[in-house]
């Protein structure tokens, strides 16, 4: 069988995303309530409500699709999070011009998503942002990618987890939390929080792939 | 005209802004469109009313657009990526409100989109100037042109003491000014300053004033930034000059203006 990512497959994990948004919304609150403005997790929840939505029928190819769900986040988030993870899916679409989609073209995408969102949101690795996960989250599925679309998604999540969990003992750079200054630190940063989510949800979309 | 778009967190603040804006914007004020709050009607900002803003304020010559805080910068940014000629869209770091009236002032007297950018640029400097702060030093935004030469040494109004002199008495290619007091209850804030910036710019001139109690440089009377800047309050001796075709005309009516109170006396 090839090793290769359909539409099908990549509809189905931006559905499992916003259903663990959802299941960890309350959660992804709490981490913004100590460092941010306790938004966090009901802005995503209700920008991924307005992206499933949308889905009905499923686009034609991943171009589309991923600019379906950018554009809906970018308009239905409201917080900083509606741009950063908008830019993210409308960096990725043009990046996966290919019909056969394999691990180094998906974690190519990826990577393309994720400059997208540090040339918008300025941030560097170490500034307490969802940077922290997706960065070395993209390293470990570059390393991984030729064992395959689940292998890296596998170690991508895992590395995005680490990232995240990093994240506690950090001092924020970046939006609100940056005004706490040391005070932020002890707390995990509610984006690397979610976007550990969305690598997780892809790993278990893609846990049939090899 | 160059197109305006207000982006805030609040459709309140973003409206009351605006409002205001456009008391100081004349007759024909430029075209602004307000992209503000979230989904819900909440606090928040949305990249795609920002561009679709963008393009309803575009007629042509560009448009600026002005912030408030934050995610509102992110929005603005992102929308870039929607609209058809993000090469003719400027995002202002100005203060949100400051910013907000200089580009209406500036746009209404039909400067073009780099120009209203870089004077709008100016607006926090021009704050800091008026209470004295570090925007005190001449800086690029409220430095006057270059052109030293406006007040010829041989002018006989050039001096503080000179008569006040005729206007009429120019001859092409001087400077000819006057001298009035600012009779203005509260001096030349906001409203009269945007009336003196819109009449001087009527007229084939260059128009410059300064406050000549408090020592003041001259600034273009086409900057109303510049202009707020001196702070000029009630009672101020001001001098008004200028130069170039129509200086004749546009002084007989700034001196009218002035001593009208810009219709506030």
């Amino acid at each position: 069988m090839s090793d290769a990512v359909s539409i099908d497959d990549l509809v189905a994990w931006i559905r499992r995303f916003r259903d663990a948004v959802q299941q960890h919304k309350d959660e992804l609150t709490r981490l913004d309530s100590e460092i941010g403005d306790a938004d966090h997790g009901s802005n995503m929840a209700r920008g991924l409500d307005a992206v499933v939505a949308r889905l009905e029928p499923a686009p034609a190819d991943a171009a589309e699709l991923f600019k379906t769900v950018g554009m809906t986040l970018v308009s239905s988030v409201g917080g900083a999070s509606g741009p950063l993870y908008g830019t993210l899916f409308l960096r990725m679409g043009p990046a996966l011009a290919s019909d056969e989609v394999d691990a180094a073209a998906l974690g190519a995408a990826l990577r393309a998503g994720v400059d997208g969102v540090v040339a918008r949101g300025k941030a560097e690795l170490g500034d307490k942002t969802m940077i922290d996960a997706l960065s070395p989250a993209l390293d470990a599925w570059d390393a991984a990618a030729a064992d395959g679309l689940a292998a890296a998604a596998r170690a991508a999540a895992e590395a995005a987890a680490r990232g995240r969990d990093a994240t506690e003992h950090l001092v924020a750079r970046k939006g609100r939390a940056s005004y706490l200054g040391e005070r932020s630190a002890g707390h995990v940063d509610p984006g690397a929080a979610s976007a550990t989510l969305l690598l997780e949800a892809l790993r278990d979309t893609l846990a049939g792939a090899e | 005209m160059i197109g305006l778009v207000a982006v805030s967190h609040s459709r309140a603040l973003a409206d009351a802004a605006v409002h205001l804006a456009l008391q100081m914007g004349g007759d024909d004020p430029p075209t602004v469109r307000v992209a503000a709050g979230g989904p819900d009607d909440d606090l928040g900002t949305d990249a795609v009313a920002i561009a679709a803003a963008i393009e309803e304020a575009d007629s042509g010559d560009g448009v600026l657009v002005l912030m408030d805080l934050g995610s509102a910068i992110l929005s603005a940014e992102t929308a870039l990526e929607f609209v058809a000629r993000p090469e003719r869209v400027r995002l202002s770091a100005a203060p949100f409100v400051e910013g907000l009236v200089a580009a209406v002032v500036t746009a209404a007297d039909g400067a073009d989109l780099e120009t209203v950018a870089a004077e709008v640029r100016g607006a926090a400097e021009a704050k800091e100037r008026q209470l004295g702060g570090p925007g005190d030093a001449a800086s690029p935004i409220l430095a006057t042109d270059d052109d030293a030469s406006t007040t010829a040494p041989d002018s006989p109004a050039s001096g503080p003491d000179a008569p006040d002199p005729a206007p009429g008495t120019a001859v092409d290619g001087r400077t000819v000014s006057f001298e009035a007091l600012v009779v203005n209850p509260s001096g030349l804030h906001a409203r009269p300053a945007a009336a003196f910036v819109k009449a001087a710019s009527q007229y084939d001139a260059e128009v410059r004033i300064c406050d000549l109690d408090a020592g003041s440089e001259e600034v273009s009377a086409r900057s109303l930034l510049a202009l707020m800047a001196l702070g000029i309050r009630r009672g101020a001796r001001v001098r008004v000059s200028a130069t170039g075709p129509q200086a004749r005309q546009a002084l007989d009516d700034l001196r009218a203006r002035i001593d009208d109170g810009f219709g506030e006396r």
